[in-house]
């Protein structure tokens, strides 16, 4: 899966590149508009980040001369102007998602293996990560042949973490596909966080060993601690 | 006199000439036609006083007619008696005034203009016999008229330059205060903002500019003030984060770590980005409301779903705390607003109370109508109270009722800020009504569909 970074902040683009190819992405790296925008019409990659404010050519106007060009690949914004026009301007241009700066990573992955993943169906109606169980038609959930009792968002909750299994899951993501709020609200972060530990002492407190755990300052897995 | 150059005290005394000029004017042409009528009426009365003398000398001693010029001073006249000339004076003839009788008959007094060039006034009486005719030079009063005339054209200029001088002087008096405001107002500057226009006498014109003036900067004295204070707790509630990710960082660089240690660190550096970014978007969220660029939607919305809403969003919180979270809903409460940003503020507002109840409190939340029949939604909790030296402010942001109660319990201080704005801009109004230890009541009053 190749991906190329068009963004002009050394260190948010240096991150970005790490980041990806400790997912086992191959990156490629534009610092300007122009550079950007010749590598992805020349090349082929499967999803373009793209930051909005660049230095020389604007991220709309690349976004623009791509779709012109009847470049296909997902594009995937990055703003830091958290204006709704920006937004409209951003997806009316093309764009198939868009994230507001300051963007935490794992949400970014989130939304860029959604990205990737679209057009193909995901049928699972069953997840499972060692001997907890979740069958999404019946509504049930079970840990080592046990049935738990879990809330609506509960259940929405694992639901979501045993999707992105292994993988960190961060706050805004629950907020956007458990509650459906886009913007952040204070509140919320405290919803989350009193809810999760409910999670926790439903599946978790009552047996050995623990699968949800938190990583701080960033948000939530479920599974094996990655090293 | 619109000419934009010139300033209000020239064209004030310019206006103030332009009358007096026409006053002058008139009055001066008013004296000159009566001084005229008057000295004229005189000088028939003389010419009449004259014909009469004459009159009676031809009545009563005609030979004496002869003397009348030398005794009487009766210089010019002329007699005639069955249209033949009987007498007429030396002066009569040299001047030529036969040549102005011409109606023999009895004449009322007119003008008659020699043709060597004084003017005479010219009298006559009649009788079948006889006709007396007199004159009398009007030499003496056409100078008195013409002197009189002259002095007044003289008179007049000046008159109109002391008229603009002294306009010009009266109203630079008049609008002295206006210098003086000026002046004042020009020394008045964004640090100084506490001074005052003076106000002499409130009740006049220039009072009443200076105490509009004075209520300006009043408001913009208040409202640079909440900048001050707004920038100052923003610039603090910014420092905290960046203070506690610097030392934070700073520290685990000192001697080298286990790499559990490290994403202790890290984890803690992050909690701090996401509290700044938490702070950032909620001071974007204001700042965009108050510029008036975001647009409220207005629909029709049903309170008590909104409510019920809200509340099973946060019940979680509440029961954390063993707190009664109950919900009172009226149906068909219905407001016309944005549901996003009313869910937001309601949020706001039911997060402050569950913050601010002690464990094992009760919230109440409901709908109704108001008695003028406006939708409603009142919070109400069983928290410590806002006391009322607070409560003007209270929905200011980043103001706290309890200095020492502020990051700790996750907030940003901006809370009650949104949902005052989150209620204003759907066009309703946020009550609070609160008495210390007796809890608050929080009420949202929006405008009916």
């Amino acid at each position: 899966m190749r991906i190329l970074v068009i963004e002009d902040e050394k260190k948010v683009s240096k991150a970005l590149k790490e980041g990806l190819e400790a997912e086992r992405y191959e990156v490629r790296v534009a610092a300007d508009g122009e550079a950007g925008f010749l590598q992805a019409s020349r090349d082929s990659f499967d999803l373009v980040l793209l930051d909005l404010m660049l230095p020389g050519r604007d991220g709309i106007d690349v976004l623009t001369a791509l779709r012109g060009r009847k470049v296909t690949t997902p594009v995937f914004v990055l703003t830091a102007r958290d204006a709704v026009e920006d937004r409209v301007r951003g997806l009316d241009g093309g764009a198939d998602d868009y994230l507001v700066k300051p963007f935490t990573f794992p949400e970014l992955l989130a939304r860029i293996r959604a990205l990737l993943r679209r057009g193909r169906l995901d049928p699972t109606r069953k997840l499972q990560h060692e001997d907890l169980r979740m069958d999404l038609g019946a509504r049930k959930v079970t840990r080592r042949e046990q049935s738990l009792e879990l809330t609506g968002k509960e259940f929405e909750i694992l639901e979501c973490l045993l999707r992105h299994r292994g993988r960190i899951v961060s706050r805004e993501l629950l907020a956007r596909e458990v509650w459906h709020v886009g913007a952040r609200a204070t509140p919320l972060d405290n919803v989350i966080d009193v809810t999760m530990v409910r999670l926790r002492r439903k599946i978790d407190d009552p047996f050995e060993k623990k699968l949800l755990h938190t990583v701080r300052g960033v948000g939530f897995f479920l599974g094996a601690r990655p090293e | 006199m619109r000419s934009p150059r010139l300033s209000v005290r020239a064209r004030l005394a310019l206006w103030h000439a332009g009358v007096l000029t026409l006053i002058v004017c008139v009055f001066s042409g008013a004296i000159l036609l009566f001084v005229r009528a008057s000295l004229f009426e005189g000088l028939d009365r003389q010419v009449g006083r004259a014909l009469t003398t004459i009159d009676w000398v031809y009545h009563h001693e005609p030979d004496e007619i002869g003397d009348l010029a030398s005794e009487s001073g009766i210089a010019l006249f002329r007699l005639t008696v069955e249209g033949k000339l009987q007498y007429q004076t030396e002066g009569w003839e040299r001047a030529g005034l036969a040549r102005a009788l011409w109606n023999p008959d009895a004449m009322p007094p007119s003008s008659w203009a020699a043709p060597n060039g004084p003017w005479y006034r010219v009298q006559a009486i009649s009788d079948p016999s006889y006709q007396i005719v007199a004159a009398i030079e009007e030499t003496p009063v056409r100078d008195t008229l013409r002197t009189l005339a002259a002095m007044l054209a003289m008179g007049a200029p000046f008159a109109v330059g002391l008229a603009i001088a002294g306009g010009y002087f009266l109203a630079g008096r008049v609008l002295s205060p206006v210098g003086m405001m000026a002046d004042k107002a020009r020394e008045i500057t964004a640090e100084s903002l506490g001074e005052r226009l003076p106000v002499e006498n409130p009740r006049d014109e220039f009072g009443r500019l200076a105490t509009v003036f004075n209520d300006t900067l009043a408001r913009l004295h208040d409202s640079f003030d909440r900048l001050r204070r707004f920038t100052a707790d923003a610039s603090h509630e910014l420092r905290t984060p960046l203070t506690a990710m610097r030392s934070v960082g700073e520290v685990a660089l000192q001697a080298p770590l286990d790499p559990g240690k490290y994403r202790e660190v890290i984890g803690s550096m992050l909690e701090e980005v996401d509290r700044l970014t938490r702070l950032v978007d909620s001071l974007l969220l204001l700042t965009r409301a108050e510029s008036g660029s975001a647009r409220p939607v207005r629909e029709v919305v049903e309170l008590a779903a909104l409510a019920d809403n809200v509340a099973e969003q946060l019940r979680v919180l509440a029961e954390e705390k063993q707190q009664s979270l109950n919900v009172q809903a009226a149906v068909h409460v219905d407001a016309v607003c944005d549901p996003d940003i009313l869910r937001l503020g309601l949020m706001n507002l039911l997060h402050n109370a569950i913050k601010y109840t002690p464990n094992g409190g009760a919230i109440h939340v409901r709908t109704m109508t108001t008695s003028i029949g406006l939708p409603s939604i009142e919070v109400q909790d069983t928290g410590p109270g806002i006391p009322a030296a607070h409560q003007a402010r209270i929905f200011e942001r980043f103001y706290r009722a309890d200095p020492g109660r502020g990051s700790d319990s996750g907030g940003v201080g901006l809370g009650l800020a949104i949902a005052r704005w989150a209620v204003v801009a759907n066009g309703g109004r946020i009550e609070l009504e609160s008495e210390e230890s007796k809890g608050s009541l929080f009420r949202i009053v929006l405008p009916g569909t």
